[in-house]
């Protein structure tokens, strides 16, 4: 009985896939945790990054202004919002570049992000690395190739599996937006702002998942100890 | 023949109406007796024996929550992935419906494992049960088809990929295997024809399990539960009523279970999927492993272990319906492992083998891997190729002569 709980225990890690490519740093995310969140001014500042810079070449096809509100948006604000983007509120936030061109420039169409966060092993993680993974760092480009050499059309990416990348650094330098709140726009700040925007794109649902979560919990906790008690109860003349 | 003699039955319908309705048609009856205070069960059933009963509810809230999934899911190749988006972001409750059903999946195998784990231990497959554990195996090859073709529903990368790669498995069958897999796909690759084809069996198939599950309690049903000590009880006072003791014990244990469920449903929905079946399905790009959801894992190992690709298929199919015969390999009188010390030391052995074969599974096919999985998939088959001898040369401990005793 006891062996069999035991074995049971090992049966979750088995289900961690196999880590491939390079190592992709943990970070500290607000989302995570039983009490995980999306930080509004985060988001919006990610919001930011994502319609003026990403938004160039990529589209998040199942994303519209009006899912704003799931982030504590109000409904002036997504209106305004859309409205400086010439967009509706239910418009979903699609690209001006049409695949036929990204193919011609980029040889290749840049993937939707709406789900990119659970789409790549290392998750939030991995979408941070990459933006942040861009080096002209000599060594480390000798390093991935021996003749120092990225093949034609790609760049360095340290956080990329085979190290060499299709898209173009996004985020080349600081101050690419202009934060409304004053946060200084430095290259891993915007990196940040936009992971935690594509992780709301990717889970709208979180906060209300984590948060329904902790009360279906509860109830439980109380409906076993209850059973738990009536079981030792009715069992008392067999033991 | 049973008597034809009326029995008394209630003619006044306000005076009793249950016992009233019950005598028409015995309903109440078939629940008392099937699970309630007429059925009656060895007192001494541990808390191993709750995955029974636990297995029923894995698969009733599967159906349940499938069901609603089919009401918001389009299954067709240019809609499908949207449509899983569209149930996450814009169905009311669709997130949760969806969590539930995804993870209801993996704890419905996990159950089912321990279930199956539980007959293995305490010799519940053998006489009189070969049928009632015959009637599992069975239920848990359906049961497989039918998670193989939910994940292919997704329409993303693994169920695409995943889905070329077990179909094209039946092209060994000899002569006419190349046909039965384009019969099966509707085409030359898999396709449109595949996924609406998946998705109607995927539908019928729970409704297959739940008539073969009724089969299932039939059997055990004739001879009641086996128990820790395998021994035959024959008196009275070793058995008490399913209702209250049993239906109380599986709402505790259904509780124990629920928590740990609620847990991944709100906290880790996608924990035991793959992050490529956020990528929509695309024929032209092969994803870098391709690998089936956990709960094949050990059998995905057994497959890839044997270099030739015919054998590889036949030993995957081969160990599980090796379980068909497991009564008759085993041909040792003493049930439960308590009192067999060489096939409890084999059992534990096969157990977390079966566990590195799932964790091998997972691994590409290459280097320490294969050795590993080679290994591995001999113990399985070994395993089962030993019990004949086993049965002849262990000396057994000595069986209580009452379940008090033990």
């Amino acid at each position: 009985m006891r062996m069999f709980v035991l074995l049971l225990g090992l049966l979750f890690p088995l289900a961690v896939a196999a880590g491939e490519g390079p190592a992709i740093a943990k970070q500290d995310w607000g989302f995570d945790g039983l009490h995980g969140q999306y930080d509004k001014a985060t988001v919006y500042r990610g919001y930011q990054v994502f319609t003026q810079v990403c938004m160039a070449c990529h589209s998040a096809k199942y994303v519209s202004h009006a899912d704003l509100d799931r982030a504590g948006f109000t409904p002036e604000e997504i209106a305004a919002l859309a409205k400086s983007m010439n967009l509706t509120t239910t418009d979903k936030l699609v690209s001006g570049l049409a695949p036929a061109d990204a193919q011609e420039v980029y040889g290749k169409v840049p993937p939707d992000l709406s789900v990119i966060t659970k789409a790549r092993a290392g998750l939030a993680d991995y979408t941070y690395a990459v933006l942040t993974g861009y080096s002209d760092d000599v060594e480390a480009l000798a390093h991935a190739f021996p003749n120092s050499e990225v093949p034609a059309g790609a760049y360095f990416n340290t956080a990329f599996a085979g190290y060499a990348i299709a898209m173009p650094n996004p985020l080349p330098n600081a101050d690419m937006v202009t934060y409304t709140d004053g946060t200084p726009a430095t290259v891993p700040q915007m990196a940040h702002d936009v992971t935690v925007f594509l992780q709301w794109a990717a889970e709208p649902e979180l906060i209300e998942r984590k948060h329904l979560g902790v009360y279906v919990l509860l109830f439980l906790a109380i409906f076993t100890l209850l059973a738990y008690l009536t079981k030792k109860a009715i069992w008392r003349d067999v033991h | 023949m049973a008597s034809l003699k009326p029995k008394a039955v209630e003619q006044n319908i306000t005076r009793n109406p249950l016992k009233w309705f019950d005598d028409r048609l015995p309903l109440v009856s078939l629940i008392n007796n099937s699970v309630g205070r007429n059925f009656p069960a060895p007192k001494n059933l541990n808390y191993m024996w709750n995955f029974g009963s636990l297995a029923g509810i894995a698969l009733v809230i599967q159906i349940l929550t499938g069901l609603f999934l089919a009401m918001h899911y389009k299954a067709d190749v240019a809609l499908a992935f949207d449509s899983v988006q569209h149930i996450m972001r814009n169905v009311q409750w669709g997130w949760l419906i969806r969590n539930l059903h995804m993870v209801g999946a993996s704890f419905f195998f996990i159950v089912v494992y321990v279930h199956m784990a539980r007959g293995l231990y305490y010799g519940s497959y053998k006489s009189p049960r070969e049928v009632l554990w015959g009637i599992g195996v069975i239920i848990f090859l359906i049961m497989m088809a039918t998670a193989f073709m939910g994940y292919v529903l997704p329409w993303g990368q693994m169920s695409y990929w995943g889905a070329t790669v077990i179909t094209n498995l039946l092209s060994v069958i000899p002569f006419v295997g190349d046909e039965v897999v384009v019969w099966i796909w509707g085409g030359y690759s898999v396709g449109d024809p595949t996924l609406t084809r998946f998705y109607a069996l995927h539908f019928l198939l729970p409704f297959v399990i739940v008539g073969i599950v009724i089969l299932h309690i039939w059997a055990l049903h004739e001879h009641k539960s086996n128990n820790p000590t395998g021994l035959d009880l024959q008196d009275e006072k070793d058995f008490i009523p399913f209702h209250p003791y049993y239906t109380v014990k599986d709402i505790f244990g259904l509780g124990v279970y629920l928590i740990a469920f609620a847990l991944m449903v709100f906290y880790a929905p996608d924990y035991l999927g793959h992050t490529d079946n956020y990528i929509p399905a695309n024929p032209l790009v092969t994803p870098a492993h391709i690998v089936p959801e956990w709960y094949f894992l050990p059998f995905y190992a057994i497959l890839r272990a044997i270099p030739i690709k015919e054998l590889g298929v036949v030993a995957m199919f081969g160990s599980i319906l090796i379980l068909f015969v497991l009564p008759w390999l085993d041909s040792s009188r003493v049930r439960s492992a308590r009192y067999r010390p060489l096939y409890r030391s084999l059992y534990w052995v096969f157990l977390l083998n079966f566990l590195v074969l799932g964790w091998v599974g997972s691994k590409p096919p290459e280097g320490i891997y294969v050795l590993i999985a080679r290994f591995a998939t001999a113990y399985y088959f070994l395993f089962f190729a030993l019990l004949p001898v086993v049965a002849r040369v262990e000396k057994t401990r000595k069986l209580p002569k009452t379940i008090d005793e033990a």
